[in-house]
């Protein structure tokens, strides 16, 4: 029996305590292409960031061709013959195709024609049709992964990683793209590749691991796997000793049409989405990576422009908005509670009643010319015990406090503003256990005092446990809608990824 | 000339009255196969319009105005011309709209009434009729200008010389209401106001009572007949779903003319009330198949669609055929007997749903 190339026993890498993956045991054959799947969080980066030398283990053991390694970098990881496509390249996008090929080995004296004639006969012995003097900034997203992937072999990488290579490409560039693959397999380089696409993974793949929350589930040969297994064992968890484990018996009824997107395009990240959300409703929104939900969400704030040229239309009760920036969709009742709450969701050195009447001032604009440092405690006083903010007073720093109660933060000062349409995104991300349930009860309080409210999770649980109805986004547009009364973890995952 | 540049601007950019985009079927538009399955009462041939006393159920088909017994259909009049819209009257006779140009009275005490005009204007397309709670009757006429049956001219032609009209029995007097309707199509007394639908506006307007505005607007399909729920409500029929082709092609003015010179009507890039029979129809262009799956669904060329409003007019629920279904084009669904009839105009059916299974499947 052939031993594994690389090989990973008892893999556990911990996030400030929390582990992204616990105890994941893999391995990686010579001349094979092994698909990595799971759900957002299940682990699959991180994995392939500890083969990549990205990350380090927290503990557990690493084996390239049967010794124990421990890259700490990306460059010892490629020494010991690990290279890593990331879905954003690393190529320089001024310099030639040749150039970014040979970059890092240049000598004293370069003679450029020497470079691109090298170039020229390295790519054609891969088959790999691209120009060595092309500029890189100038070619398509297929040619640069090409570039990436020659760059790879050229270092003698025994060894390829893939995070979601098919993302951006056309299904022509994929299929050029998995040829590639083939021919990478034939001449003995072991591949790993993440992706969100079944299909892709059941075409391709040689073995296919599935992980979820982290922990290794199951690795088995493509052909004992069929879609419906492979979702069943992404989404087969045990809810019913957590905050998830009653299922909805009840769900709110629609009311009026509070936002109508119509056929909204943003770049390759919105394509052609359409779905409504109604009053006094949480809908909730489900996807992977790339699916395009924050996106869309973000258009109908103004944080982000829709598409210049015939991006659609965003109707708020049935008028036509286009804000170029959150000030007038603010105004106008939307608000946006971000994902990102330390880069985009708060002050962080400023204190909670200060943050909160900034909430208010982005609502009013000029209508405020003096500050009032009493409406602010008024509005601080109001507002921290609404929402159970634990802090020893209302002038503390919020980046003194915890997660859940940052997060409390972020969502009052967007509350403040008395929205009727309130986006969520992801609000429970990074939120201990009681902090959510609180969180949850006020997504419910708002939909029941008839606010239109918008839920974007990746966790599926929790989407479940809070929608009435849940849409499921898929490649940049909306592709199915459940009731949460008929929704099933296996539904939605198989409408998310098939 | 701001109006001017920003017209000008919309179009080059897609924005504003410019942009191709058709709302989503979904919430309570979520499509579903009802329609599809619905048990199939009979199979007709020339079907236009449904109504109801309350105890029977009549259908127009071509000439004949025919009464649902039990499961069976029986001839109850014969006329000279193809009947288009049909109302029951309280005195138990019928109103009726002969090839769209002509209302008509059978039965009841004024039986044999008649009328072609209102406003010095002739009808051309009354296509649907209901009666008042004070015994007048409402009259849709889709367009000045084209006949009952070319509705897509009237659309192609960016039609909006529709008329929402009053005609007292009695008297014979008879007023519009409403014109420069872009198809008026269908209409029935909601409280002291008169709904009608407009179905090249893709909305559901009220007249009377506090002055006149939207009920429901920018559905993603044509709407037509609306009839009233016994436990309160409406239910609307649509006709077809509306496609961003479709959308594109109302507004690129020369290729449409052109289209309408040159090509014949059943194979215009128009919405249709049945699909699927020659392989010379227009393609719709979706993406239907992915990664060599075939997709359950496209837009559609032609569609089945009722929806159950709420007394204020907002949808509940709704009963669709889709893409792949035969019973498309659906032009009237009335409740009768605790079941809702349902008019396919595409595949000539007259189907039936009792309510209570609908709302049973339907409603949580």
């Amino acid at each position: 029996m052939t031993n594994p190339v690389l090989e990973l026993r008892q893999a556990t890498k911990k996030y400030a305590g929390v582990p992204a993956i616990d105890s994941v045991d893999f391995t990686l054959m010579p001349g094979e292409i092994h698909a990595l799947v799971g759900e957002n969080g299940a682990g699959k980066s991180t994995l392939t960031k500890v083969m990549a030398g990205v990350v380090t283990l927290t503990s557990g053991q690493m084996l390239i061709e049967g010794k124990e390694v421990n890259p700490r970098t990306p460059t010892e990881a490629r020494h010991l013959g690990v290279a890593m496509v990331f879905q954003e390249n690393s190529l320089v996008p001024t310099m030639t195709v040749a150039q970014n090929l040979f970059l890092g080995q240049e000598q004293f004296f370069n003679r450029l024609r020497g470079i691109y004639i090298a170039a020229q006969q390295f790519l054609q012995s891969l088959n790999f049709d691209v120009a060595p003097t092309a500029t890189v900034s100038l070619l398509g997203a297929a040619k640069k992964q090409m570039v990436e992937i020659a760059r790879a072999v050229l270092h003698n990488v025994k060894i390829i990683i893939f995070d979601e290579p098919t993302a951006s490409l056309t299904p022509e560039e994929k299929k050029y793209f998995f040829d590639l693959m083939l021919e990478l397999k034939k001449r003995g380089v072991s591949i790993v590749f993440i992706s969100h696409a079944l299909e892709e993974a059941l075409q391709i793949a040689d073995r296919i691991t599935i992980l979820r929350d982290g922990k290794h589930v199951i690795t088995d040969w493509k052909q004992n796997f069929d879609r419906a297994r492979i979702v069943r064992a992404m989404v087969g968890r045990d809810l019913s000793q957590t905050l998830y484990g009653r299922r909805k018996t009840k769900v709110r009824p629609a009311g009026r049409r509070v936002l109508s997107i119509q056929n909204l395009r943003m770049a390759n990240m919105v394509k052609n989405n359409s779905l409504s959300v109604f009053a006094g409703q949480v809908t909730g929104i489900f996807g992977l990576v790339g699916a395009g939900r924050t996106e869309t969400f973000k258009v109908v704030a103004g944080v982000i422009k829709r598409d210049f040229f015939h991006g659609g239309e965003v109707l708020l009760h049935d008028r036509p908005t286009r804000y170029l920036v959150p000030a007038p969709a603010i105004r106008d009742g939307v608000v946006y509670v971000t994902e990102d709450r330390k880069v985009e969701g708060f002050f962080e050195t400023m204190s909670i009643a200060q943050n909160l009447y900034m909430g208010l001032l982005a609502k009013l604009g000029k209508k405020r010319s003096f500050l009032s440092k009493s409406e602010a405690d008024g509005l601080a006083d109001k507002w921290v015990k609404a929402l159970n903010i634990r802090a020893t007073g209302k002038d503390v720093k919020v980046v003194e406090l915890s997660g859940g109660n940052q997060q409390k933060v972020v969502i009052a000062k967007s509350l403040v503003q008395e929205p009727e349409l309130i986006i969520f995104d992801e609000p429970t991300r990074g939120v201990d256990v009681g902090a959510i349930a609180e969180i949850h009860q006020l997504i419910n309080k708002l939909a029941d005092e008839g606010k239109a409210v918008v839920v974007i999770s990746s966790y599926l649980p929790e989407v479940m446990a809070i929608s009435d109805r849940i849409l499921v986004s898929r490649q940049g547009k909306v592709v199915e809608e459940f009731s949460a009364l008929e929704a099933t973890e296996e539904k939605i995952m198989y409408a998310a990824v098939h | 000339m701001i109006a001017a540049l920003r017209e000008f601007t919309d179009r080059a950019l897609g924005r504003g009255e410019a942009a191709i985009t058709v709302p989503p079927f979904d919430g309570a538009l979520k499509p579903n196969q009802l329609l599809e399955e619905a048990a199939v009462v009979a199979e007709l041939d020339a079907p236009e319009d449904l109504a109801t006393d309350g105890r029977s159920l009549f259908v127009s088909d071509g000439s004949r105005l025919l009464r649902l017994d039990g499961s069976q259909l029986h001839e109850a009049e014969r006329l000279d011309r193809i009947i288009t819209a049909l109302a029951c009257r309280s005195d138990g006779g019928f109103a009726i709209a002969l090839e769209g140009k002509e209302v008509r009275i059978r039965g009841g005490k004024d039986d044999g009434k008649r009328w072609q005009e209102a406003a010095g204007q002739p009808f051309c397309a009354i296509n649907a009729l209901a009666v008042t709670p004070n015994g007048k009757l409402i009259a849709t006429d889709g367009s000045a200008r084209h006949s009952y049956n070319e509705w897509s001219h009237d659309l192609m032609s960016l039609g909006c010389t529709g008329r929402l009209l009053e005609i007292d029995p009695v008297s014979g007097a008879r007023s519009v209401i409403a014109d420069g309707l872009g198809y008026a199509f269908g209409a029935c007394s909601a409280g002291d106001e008169i709904w009608v639908c407009e179905s090249w506006r893709h909305r559901l307007v009220r007249y009377g009572g506090s002055g006149s505005g939207s009920v429901l607007d920018r559905l993603p399909g044509y709407p037509s007949r609306i009839a009233p729920a016994a436990d309160g409500g409406f239910w609307l029929s649509v006709f077809a779903a509306r496609t961003q082709l479709v959308e594109f092609v109302l507004r690129e003015t020369a290729y449409r003319k052109r289209m309408m010179a040159e090509v014949e009507p059943q194979y215009w890039i128009a919405p249709t009330l049945s699909s699927g029979r020659t392989f010379l129809e227009p393609m719709q262009g979706a993406h239907i198949k992915t990664m060599g799956i075939l997709k359950p669904w496209a837009p559609p060329r032609s569609y089945g669609l009722v929806i159950r409003l709420s007394s204020e007019g907002l949808p509940r629920y709704s009963l669709h055929s889709r893409v792949d279904g035969k019973n498309h084009g659906v032009v009237a669904a009335v409740e009768c007997g605790g079941s809702l009839f349902v008019l396919a105009k595409g595949s000539r059916r007259l189907l039936r749903l009792p309510i209570a299974d609908i709302e049973r499947s339907l409603l949580p």
